[in-house]
């Protein structure tokens, strides 16, 4: 059959329709590039293969198979984020200067198509990347959490944070090309912030000290992974932790902004042009504003996060208070919690004691063996003075399986062996120690095997449909 | 009555590109000074120029890729100031225009059209006609990473004529075509231009296709426009500069050219002989004495240079006069400009 004979049965069968929006047929376009012979499905299989890797290390190392499956989840959701992150910020710095490179922005920018709409649709596209690759992380999170409860909010808040930082990423790498015109610059230049972002995030120690806290949580990368750390691992609620997603959002609202209001009505053929209607003034202007802008959240919103404990009503002078809810965790998990001790009066406290108090509630209000359950059950603070407030770190290791209630009681020191003191207590957290269960290496290997395999078939079908409807034909 | 220039004027299809003192610098350094033509209807302009000329500037300009220091142009009626409806009316090919090799080229040419607002069903209608008209109706399902470079070319043409432009703007589309891939091209540009009615602004360093196939030229020179007109007028003024050098040139047979020249040398009126550089069989005669420009006198000269090859037996396959070609006059132009 000759092969134009069946292009004009495929325009029969479509009836007339209307014009479709530039924004749309640049998406479209650019998704099939990227999925139909392009490098989103090499790349959505490296990523998987290094999902898989990840679970085979975690179930078949004799120590990692011991992590509790909440950390389990969560550093698997933390590397889905990082390697997806990387793969939209390679894909962004490609939309643009790639085009360049290959001669082929413009024709694009030859039509009546409007520039930002051109931007939008290659936004989109690149960031089609994102939803494939956390559908494939699910499956790795949900064998690492053996039926934790943890599963379900590490998925929606993975989903929530890790859209936020793929839209950053992806804006950042198109604006790095937009102001490229060779590949070579755009990925170099690209590489350069994954590096600078990832690296604070992930060496140990850099969180010590509120400087260290400070850049901790300027760092978008590393205040989310602190985010999801304390949320999923520590069960600490969200209220303390809330001002951790400024960063991200931040740099998404500035990635967005920069390319659809400055890059992409400035899209030129050379780069980093942009149009009269924006001048170098206008441009600076809106950069320093930014800036300003971000300064401004930062700074406002460090404060609470540095602070982080919430306030319980109380009649004393001395007020404690805990920055735990109740939570669910099993035998082996380590809970971390702090308590905040104010001094609300006009005068200096006596020296003061924090004690630590853990009670089975199976047990008819048994208290446990606080050796086992606690390294250091009490502490011991020096005069308050008024106004001043500390802040105590404590841990609870779960031994036994069971329902327990903590918390916590500040005395102040009496001042002789005759007199007695008001002590000042928390209200109970409710802890629930679940079993211990160690992650089945049988039960991961499908998993591992099938997901990489699974990319694999995708990518075998796509080709032979492409195949099927076009002519490889030889240059004649 | 009308007077005769007026009658030929109104005879003329109607001016669709006119541009006037078009500027543009880099830096320090003019690209462009002071760029003024006009396009009509259905006619093809050459735009000439050595490397460095001006030529890519201008039609960057001219296709809104670039925004001009000073000077207007309109097309179609619409002035430079709105750039977006002129790149609805105009179609490119610009040089070394890259194509992605994993798109059919009938995907290609639908997703243009339906950038340039057609429905789905209309963009691919006109996708097959396109292909249809530049001959590639067997190759449309046909990745366009399997395209020869003549193909690709053609498909190239093909999004040039999407939207039906009123002006097609074509940047050396015969780069690196074998001599029949070219001059097919050439007939399709020609085609385009006078059953579609559309005006074709033609970029290229090969003269003589230039002037084969262009009704008007613009020859431009380190920035500035040394030429303009219809190829007759432009060689026409310039050509008797150049005959007045009185240098002919003469083709014989390849393996006589020894012959012909040792005949050629003994002759009183002539100077020297030398062959044509790249122009096989080909040889260069500077006359003597007919630097007065008397025309009688040069046709005699003529006369006896070509009875003594005959009397000699060597076959003449080419005479012509020096500086009677496009090439002549575009060599002259611009060596005088960059002097």
């Amino acid at each position: 059959m000759n092969t134009m004979q069946t292009t004009k049965e495929n325009i029969q069968d479509n009836p007339s329709d209307s014009a479709l929006p530039a924004w749309w047929l640049v998406f479209t376009r650019e998704l099939a590039d990227l999925w139909v012979g392009g490098k989103g499905l090499s790349l959505i299989l490296i990523y998987s293969v290094v999902l898989a890797v990840m679970v085979y290390v975690f179930s078949f190392n004799t120590e990692l198979s011991l992590i509790p499956p909440k950390e389990a989840v969560y550093e698997m959701l933390k590397n889905a984020m990082a390697v997806s992150m990387f793969i939209s910020l390679v894909i962004g710095a490609d939309t643009l200067s790639g085009e360049r490179e290959r001669n082929t922005l413009e024709s694009l920018l030859l039509t009546p198509a409007s520039r930002r709409q051109i931007v939008v649709g290659k936004f989109l596209a690149a960031f089609s990347i994102w939803p494939v690759a956390y559908a494939i992380a699910i499956p790795f999170m949900n064998v690492l959490s053996q039926g934790d409860e943890v599963l379900l909010p590490a998925i929606l808040w993975g989903l929530a944070t890790g859209t936020v930082m793929v839209v950053a990423f992806t804006g950042l790498g198109m604006l790095v090309s937009f102001w490229s015109s060779s590949n070579r610059v755009s990925y170099f230049a690209s590489m350069g912030i994954y590096v600078l972002l990832l690296v604070p995030a992930e060496l140990p120690g850099t969180s010590s000290g509120a400087a260290g806290q400070f850049l901790q949580w300027i760092n978008p990368m590393a205040s989310v992974n602190h985010f999801l750390s304390k949320h999923l691992v520590n069960y600490e609620p969200l209220s303390l932790f809330w001002s951790w997603l400024v960063a991200p959002a931040v740099l998404a609202v500035l990635a967005l902004g920069f390319l659809f209001l400055y890059a992409g009505p400035g899209l030129r053929l050379e780069p980093g042009k942009t149009s009269w209607l924006w001048t170098r003034k206008l441009g600076r202007a809106i950069g320093l504003g930014g800036m300003a802008l971000l300064l401004i959240a930062l700074f406002t919103s460090a404060s609470s996060a540095m602070a982080g404990s919430q306030a319980q009503n109380q009649t004393s002078d001395l007020q404690i208070s805990i920055d735990l809810d109740a939570l669910v965790v099993k035998t082996g998990d380590k809970v971390e919690y702090n308590t905040v001790v104010t001094n609300n009066g006009a005068e200096a406290s006596p020296p003061l004691i924090v004690a630590m108090n853990v009670i089975n509630l199976d047990a008819k209000g048994d208290t446990v063996d606080p050796e086992d359950w606690a390294p250091k059950r009490t502490q011991y603070m020096e005069t308050l003075g008024p106004g001043e407030t500390v802040s105590l770190h404590w841990i609870i290791n779960t031994i036994l399986e069971g329902n327990y209630m903590v918390y916590m009681v500040l005395i102040p020191q009496p001042d002789n062996s005759d007199s007695t003191s008001q002590a000042v207590a928390t209200s109970g957290i409710h802890l629930t120690v679940q079993p211990f269960t160690r992650l089945n290496p049988g039960g991961v290997l499908p998993y591992v095997i099938g997901a990489p395999l699974l990319v694999v078939v995708i990518i075998y079908f796509v080709n032979r449909s492409r195949n099927k409807n076009v002519d490889i034909g030889r240059s004649e | 009555m009308m007077q005769s220039e007026e009658i030929k004027a109104l005879s003329l299809p109607p001016e669709i590109l006119v541009a006037e003192g078009l500027r543009k610098s880099y830096g320090p350094r003019c690209a462009l000074q002071g760029l003024s033509f006009s396009l009509r209807a259905g006619h093809i302009l050459g735009f000439l120029g050595p490397n460095g000329a001006g030529k890519t500037t201008s039609i960057r300009i001219l296709t809104t890729m670039m925004q001009a220091d000073s000077g207007h142009f309109i097309i179609d009626g619409i002035g430079s100031e709105h750039p977006e409806k002129i790149r609805g009316r105009i179609g490119v090919l610009p040089e070394n225009l890259g194509f992605p090799r994993q798109m059919t080229g009938f995907e290609y040419l639908t997703y243009f059209g339906q950038l340039y607002g057609r429905t789905t069903a209309e963009a691919r209608k006109h996708a097959l006609k396109l292909l249809e008209d530049v001959g590639l109706q067997q190759r449309g399902k046909s990745l366009i990473g399997s395209y020869s470079h003549g193909m690709r070319q053609r498909i190239g043409i093909a999004r040039a004529l999407v939207n039906d432009p009123v002006v097609v703007f074509l940047d050396e589309p015969t780069l690196g075509l074998d001599p029949r891939g070219q001059q097919e091209l050439l007939e399709l540009v020609q085609h385009i231009a006078r059953e579609r009615n559309t005006g074709v602004i033609l970029c290229s360093h090969l003269l003589s296709e230039i002037e084969d196939v262009c009704d008007d030229v613009v020859i431009l020179n380190v920035g500035y426009m040394v030429a303009r007109g219809s190829v007759a007028e432009v060689v026409g003024r310039v050509q008797q500069n150049i005959i007045l050098r009185n240098i002919l040139r003469v083709q014989v047979l390849p393996d006589k050219i020894t012959e012909a020249r040792q005949i050629l040398e003994a002759m009183p009126n002539i100077i020297k002989v030398a062959p044509v550089g790249e122009r096989e069989g080909w040889l260069r005669l500077e006359l003597l004495g007919t630097a007065y420009g008397e025309p009688a006198s040069v046709h005699q000269i003529n006369n006896k240079i070509l009875s003594a090859l005959i009397r000699a037996k060597i076959p003449i396959l080419g005479f012509e006069t020096e500086g009677g070609r496009l090439h002549d006059v575009f060599l002259h132009l611009t060596e005088e400009a960059i002097k």
